[in-house]
């Protein structure tokens, strides 16, 4: 058993053990390495100032994604090779993106402007253009107050990706992928003080702690845990960490049902998605930020149970099963039995989300996916919705209808769907399953929105699918 | 070469892209250094009874806890009024009022003393909202009123009245740099502090009186800002004097940097108003009388409430000639932090409420709101006094709307939203092109100065400060620029130093867009001196070499980084090499200029009826916004389609940096209209306390279409190289999406004047929608409006 964890940053072997591992990157970037370039204004992954690019074995080599380094800690980053903005330029020089955002004015007060280097750099690893929107995709998860932006959209635009030199080319990788080939096969634990952290590399070593440990908090992503850690001094005694963990990060058709590995990335998911699954692609675009995609994990979105994830309402209009392994063997949950109250989930202290099983809809069905939030993107939602409908000759055959952030946790509407099965596919079909709708929950008012506002749009929703897909006519406005 | 007008990288731009431009807390931690932290008021108004520290002085790692008893100074400040305490003495007025000031060796230590003082606190009724101050008589200084022409007579000759209110929200600033300082203990009772500050005299001054100090004694010192845009020209002082009293009560170096949910909790914001109008019009839109009744929510203590209220008076008819109008501005204390400076300084607020009562003009009348304006507009030559009686120069403004609604293509774009809103089932459309005036220099002409410290080396270099600090604005660029066009030498021969109580005493604040007009003209000020020695060596210098000149100071010439008499262009120096020669010549190589506007007088209590009047700006920049947005009529959701904005700013010193700003306080403004919302529990806590709560603009909320433009001007020969300022003005146009909105809900309104509050929120905008909807469909509606003022 291991009892440190290896990592590189900016191509610097580190050796860590002791209270490190319990603390965020950016805290060891900042006071321990002196790397004061990542900044942190959030610390909770909202607004991307201290992104850093994490590389990670894939397939033999290392594969770079940006990620929030104020919540991502130590003990998820074992066997990774960490890149920071002072580990960007060429030698000594600035590379291509550093250059356009000099010339161009791509940065004004600077704080933001470490984050924004790191998201643009990988985008532009690839050294391939990029257009408008491929850039406001890269910068989704970073905020900037002082620019508007329009100058780092122009600073990108400018980039000339034949003079950049890729992460691979800067920091060659051979001894690396060594060093965590050797290291990754080795399950780690590290103990300070009262806190213990697990790193199993099977599945079986993870259920096993977690039995031995019954409070044990388990981190794949740790976009939810980690937040809670630094926000609501959340302080676990026995961490289990995923990440060295092999297998289950696929995403994958298998006996026509999509099956989403437990540690699968939702980023991997919503790759999947652009191609397979416009539908679903247009919620994971708005799911978060990259950098939160790329460390959060669907079953860490179904295990933090909230009623405003962003994934529940698709699941379970989807009946999605949830596979649950614990050491008396494997078993699946209906998504939809899953939840037994705020935050209460049918799972015991020794299981671990494996496979997420989701049916595909049928071709004759209709999957409309909804999420309504104050800002577009980068928001939690205040209501979300997912409607799953098979018509007929202007008649609704079945219908399913979930909601969130309306209750305590994701909801099924039997009422309204029950009403709308049967039922001629009009405007006043809609309009008064809409009213009955409303009437099967209970939202509460929150910082996000008033228990009017969600009941409206939960009334609103189901005439909004309507017009835009179940009417003869096409209404809809291609926005 | 002169650089003027040329588009120079910002000059921090290639450390802030490497990772390497220092701000407070990447300060290397001395050995010795304490954390600084404080424990605060946790209910919003009421006395304490009881404080028990003697749990959290057993913490482990504990060094200090001080209370307003521990000052050794005066526990009471305020730029305008004094009556803002640091530490509260016995009545909390606010939650986040600081108690208790912890010093501790890390911040664990800090956190944990924190959660073991115990307080026990008798509970009084806060205020909080401005209906509420109103009804109890809560206000902060006297009512201020601008009054011309006889409004009375104005709405008998109008053929039309309207009446209403106007609601618009507080703004957090949302710098990403957070409140922060370090302060360094010296002999004698003397503080180094360095500080993220756009004001380091009011730091020096607040530090030095809370504490007892002399001014002398304190050094203030500020590298830059991770943003600024108002919130650090006041608010930057608490915590800079709280690590000043740990500093000189421990002889230790002693940081604080708040948090952003800290800093967002105790901090004031962008001023909340809820106004009261009547305003009365011919047939065709032109407004014969105007009242406005502005009430603004200053929070606690005065802080710079009066000053914005002023700005807001100043600024309360927009781009519009009233002959007869009345405006009174009342500021309500309630209980939260104190409301303070934020980018546009209440003229945000002011316009808003303006192209409000545009908008229900147009409304009401069924007219192409662009009409009304444009038969409302200041003109040139006659129409062109403002209600406080200065006469708008150099005035743009009927350009800037031709050649917007041309290039914008106003009038086609408008004809396809109506079209669009009659077929549209799902969507609804508005278009929207507002004005802004705004007049520059600080409301107290005192303030109205700068100053610069310009210092040449023998290499040729110069290091010039000023008393302007940088938050990303760019005014340390511009400054780089007028000071190296002096010379004639490349920028690079030119570095902006950190800004210093040192250096630049009594500075102004860096605010008002003033920034370069000030400092930038007091830099150029002490160039000219240092020039007018030079050229004297240089006479000399080229009548050694060829004694048939004579030596003639009027004949040197400064070019492309060289120096020559203008009779003989063939013998050069280098600017450096001039400079020994100079310093051989034991001539002064440095100097401080000095600039101060003048001419610049106003009178809040002038004349019989006590009104404001006198020309308190030295000129106004202009400019005009076209938004259009569309809105989804089942969920509120609001895109923003296209912008044009056209400014005047004069001469730009950097069109690199004039962009910026325009963009960047557009977005800033489309913000404050739109998502930016600032959610309060019912016993006055901020709940949405950080980004993931509260929602400024993200990259994808840009419009699909964004352009910016600024017409020529070089009119405008009152200011430095007849440039304009740009930094606040651009703000004020971020309404136009707001009224963009409101004229999308008037497709809906059927024969109602759409009502909305600021910011538009997708949840305000449905519940608004969902009201005009049933109304439509002949229901019975009350129509949720805000509640009518006194």
């Amino acid at each position: 058993m291991r009892d440190y964890l290896l990592f590189y940053v900016n191509g610097k072997e580190q050796r860590v053990s002791g209270a490190e591992v319990f603390a965020p990157l950016s805290s060891y970037l900042r006071y321990g390495q002196s790397a004061t370039g990542t900044k942190v204004v959030c610390a909770e992954g909202d607004c991307g100032a201290c992104t850093v690019m994490i590389g990670r074995l894939s397939a033999g080599e290392l594969a770079y994604q940006p990620v929030n380094s104020c919540i991502q800690f130590l003990h998820q980053l074992d066997c990774s090779h960490i890149v920071t903005v002072e580990g960007l330029k060429d030698k000594q020089a600035l590379n291509p993106v550093q250059e356009a955002m000099v010339d161009n004015h791509g940065a004004q007060c600077g704080y933001c402007t470490p984050g924004i280097i790191v998201s643009l750099c990988s985008l532009f690893d690839c050294k391939q253009p990029a257009d408008a929107q491929d850039i406001k995709d890269a910068l989704t998860g970073n905020l900037c107050r002082c620019t508007g932006y329009e100058s780092i959209i122009t600073s990108g635009l400018a980039v000339d990706p034949a003079g950049i030199r890729s992460l691979k080319e800067l920091y060659p990788e051979r001894e690396m992928v060594a060093q965590f080939r050797s290291h990754i096969e080795q399950p780690a634990l590290i103990e300070h003080r009262e806190q213990s952290c697990f790193v199993p590399t099977s599945v079986k070593q993870a259920i096993e702690f977690k039995a031995k440990h019954p409070d044990t908090v388990t981190i794949s992503g740790g976009t939810d845990v980690c937040v809670n850690c630094n926000k609501r001094g959340l302080e676990p005694a026995a961490i289990v960490s995923l990440s060295n963990l092999s297998g289950l990060s696929e995403v994958q058709i298998e006996n026509g049902q999509l099956v989403v590995g437990g540690r699968a990335k939702l980023a991997t998911l919503e790759a999947w998605a652009r191609e397979e699954m416009p539908e679903l692609y247009k919620i994971m675009w708005l799911f978060g930020s990259p950098q939160i995609r790329n460390a959060g994990t669907l079953a860490g979105n179904v295990a933090n149970g909230s009623p405003i994830a962003d994934s529940l309402p698709w699941l379970f209009v989807m009946e999605a099963q949830v596979e649950l392994t614990g050491t008396s063997g494997i078993r699946l949950v209906n998504i939809n039995s899953f939840y037994k109250g705020y935050k209460q989930l049918d799972m015991k202290a020794d299981e671990l989300i494996t496979r997420i099983i989701i049916p595909l809809p049928e071709p004759q069905e209709t999957l409309r996916l909804f999420k309504v939030s104050k800002r577009q993107n980068l928001d939690i939602s205040a209501f979300t919705a997912a409607i799953r409908m098979t018509i007929a000759d202007n008649k609704i055959v079945k219908a399913a209808v979930a909601y969130g952030g309306v209750g305590p946790v994701v909801l099924r509407l039997p009422k309204t769907e029950d009403f709308l099965t049967g039922k001629e596919t009009t405007a006043a079909t809609f309009t008064e399953a809409g009213e009955l709708a409303r009437s099967e929950i209970t939202p509460i008012s929150d910082v996000r929105g008033s228990s009017d506002f969600r009941l409206q749009l939960a009334e609103n929703i189901l005439l909004k699918f309507y017009y835009e897909s179940a009417c003869e006519r096409e209404y809809a406005c291609q926005v | 070469m002169p650089s003027l007008g040329k588009n120079i990288p910002h000059d921090s731009a290639k450390g802030h892209v490497a990772g390497e431009s220092i701000y407070i807390d990447d300060m290397p931690f001395a050995r010795n250094e304490l954390v600084v932290d404080f424990f605060w008021s946790p209910v919003a108004h009421g006395k304490i009874k009881e404080l028990d520290l003697s749990a959290a002085k057993k913490v482990p790692g504990i060094v200090g806890l001080y209370t307003y008893k521990d000052l050794g100074g005066t526990n009471l400040f305020g730029p305008s009024i004094k009556d803002e305490v640091l530490l509260v003495e016995d009545t909390c007025e606010f939650i986040g009022h600081p108690i208790v000031v912890i010093a501790a060796e890390n911040s664990q230590a800090a956190k944990a003393a924190k959660s073991c003082i115990k307080i026990e606190i008798d509970e009084l009724k806060p205020i909080l909202s401005i209906e509420e101050a109103i009804a109890r008589k809560n206000f902060i200084g006297p009512p201020r009123t601008i009054r011309t022409g006889n409004p009375e007579a104005g709405f008998a000759a109008a053929q039309h009245v309207l009446e209403g209110s106007f609601f618009s929200g507080g703004q957090e600033h949302f710098y990403l740099e957070s409140q922060a300082a370090i302060a360094y203990p010296g002999e004698h009772g003397q503080l180094v502090v360095h500080s993220s500050t756009q004001n380091p005299t009011e730091v020096q001054d607040v530090i030095a009186h809370v504490l007892g100090l002399k001014q002398n004694q304190v050094v203030v010192t500020t590298k830059r800002m991770g943003g600024g845009f108002g919130g650090k020209e006041c608010q930057a002082t608490h915590p800079a004097a709280m690590a000043s009293l740990v500093a000189l009560k421990t002889k230790r170096p002693a940081r604080i940097v708040l948090d952003v949910d800290t800093d967002m909790q105790v901090t004031g914001k962008r001023h909340p108003f809820h106004n009261r109008y009547k305003v009365g019009f011919t047939g065709d839109g032109k407004i014969t009388a105007l009242k406005i009744a502005l009430y603004s929510d200053g929070g606690a203590a005065c802080d710079l409430s009066l000053a914005v209220m002023s700005k807001a008076l100043l600024h309360a008819e927009n781009a519009y000639f009233v002959d007869n109008a009345e405006f009174t501005g009342t500021i309500c204390k309630t209980n939260y932090p104190p409301n303070t400076a934020f980018r546009g300084f209440g003229c945000p607020q002011a316009v808003a409420n303006m192209e409000n009562i545009i908008e229900e003009i147009a409304a009401f009348l069924k007219k192409d709101a662009l009409d009304i304006r444009l038969l409302n507009i200041y003109g040139v030559e006659e129409r062109n006094l403002t209600p406080y009686g200065q006469i708008v120069t150099n005035n743009t403004l009927a350009k800037l709307f031709s050649e917007l609604e041309r290039s914008a293509d106003y009038r086609n774009r408008m004809a396809q939203v109506k079209a669009f809103n009659q077929s549209s089932k799902t969507h609804l459309k508005g278009l929207s092109l507002i004005p802004v005036k705004f007049g520059v220099s600080f409301g107290q002409k005192h303030m109205n100065q700068g100053s610069a410290l310009v210092n040449l080396y023998q290499d040729g270099t110069i290091q010039v400060s000023t008393g302007a600090t940088e938050m990303g604005q760019g005014v340390n660029t511009n400054i780089r620029q007028l000071v190296a066009d002096e010379f004639d030498i490349p920028v690079d021969s030119v570095l902006v130093m950190p800004t210093s109580t040192e250096k630049n005493n009594n500075s102004s604040p860096t605010a008002a867009s003033s920034a370069t007009d000030l400092n930038g003209q007091a830099a150029v000020n002490a160039c000219e001196k240092i020039r007018e020695r030079l050229v004297v060596s240089a006479g000399h210098y080229f009548n050694s070499v060829d004694p048939a000149l004579s030596s003639s100071a009027h004949e040197i010439v400064f070019e492309n980084g060289q120096v020559f008499d203008r009779r003989n262009p063939e013998a050069k120096l280098t600017f450096a090499k001039l400079v020994q020669r100079a310093y051989l010549d034991k001539v002064s190589l440095g100097e401080r200029g000095f600039h101060a506007h003048q001419g610049l007088h106003f009178d809040w209590e002038s004349g019989s009826d006590k009104t404001g009047s006198g020309i308190p700006y030295l000129y106004f920049t202009f400019g005009c916004a076209v938004a259009s947005v569309i809105i989804d009529r089942f969920t509120g959701d609001l895109k923003i389609e296209r912008v044009d904005v056209l400014m005047d700013i004069g001469r730009s010193i950097n069109p690199g940096v004039s962009r910026g700003q325009i963009a960047g306080a557009f977005v800033q403004g489309m913000g404050w209209v739109t998502t930016e919302e600032l959610k309060y529990s019912d016993k006055g806590a901020l709940l949405s306390h950080s980004p993931t709560t509260y929602k400024i603009p993200n990259i994808q909320d840009l419009p699909d279409v964004f352009k910016i433009d600024w017409i020529e001007n070089n009119e405008n020969t009152v200011n430095l190289k007849g440039t304009k300022a740009v930094g606040e003005p651009p703000f004020v146009l971020g309404a136009a999406v707001w009224t963009a909105v409101k004229h999308a809900l008037s497709f809906v309104s059927k024969d109602q004047v759409a009502r909305l509050r600021l910011p538009a929120t997708n949840e305000e905008i449905l519940t608004r929608l969902t009201q005009y909807e049933k109304l439509q469909a002949g229901a019975e509606v009350q129509l949720k409006q805000p509640a009518l003022l006194p």
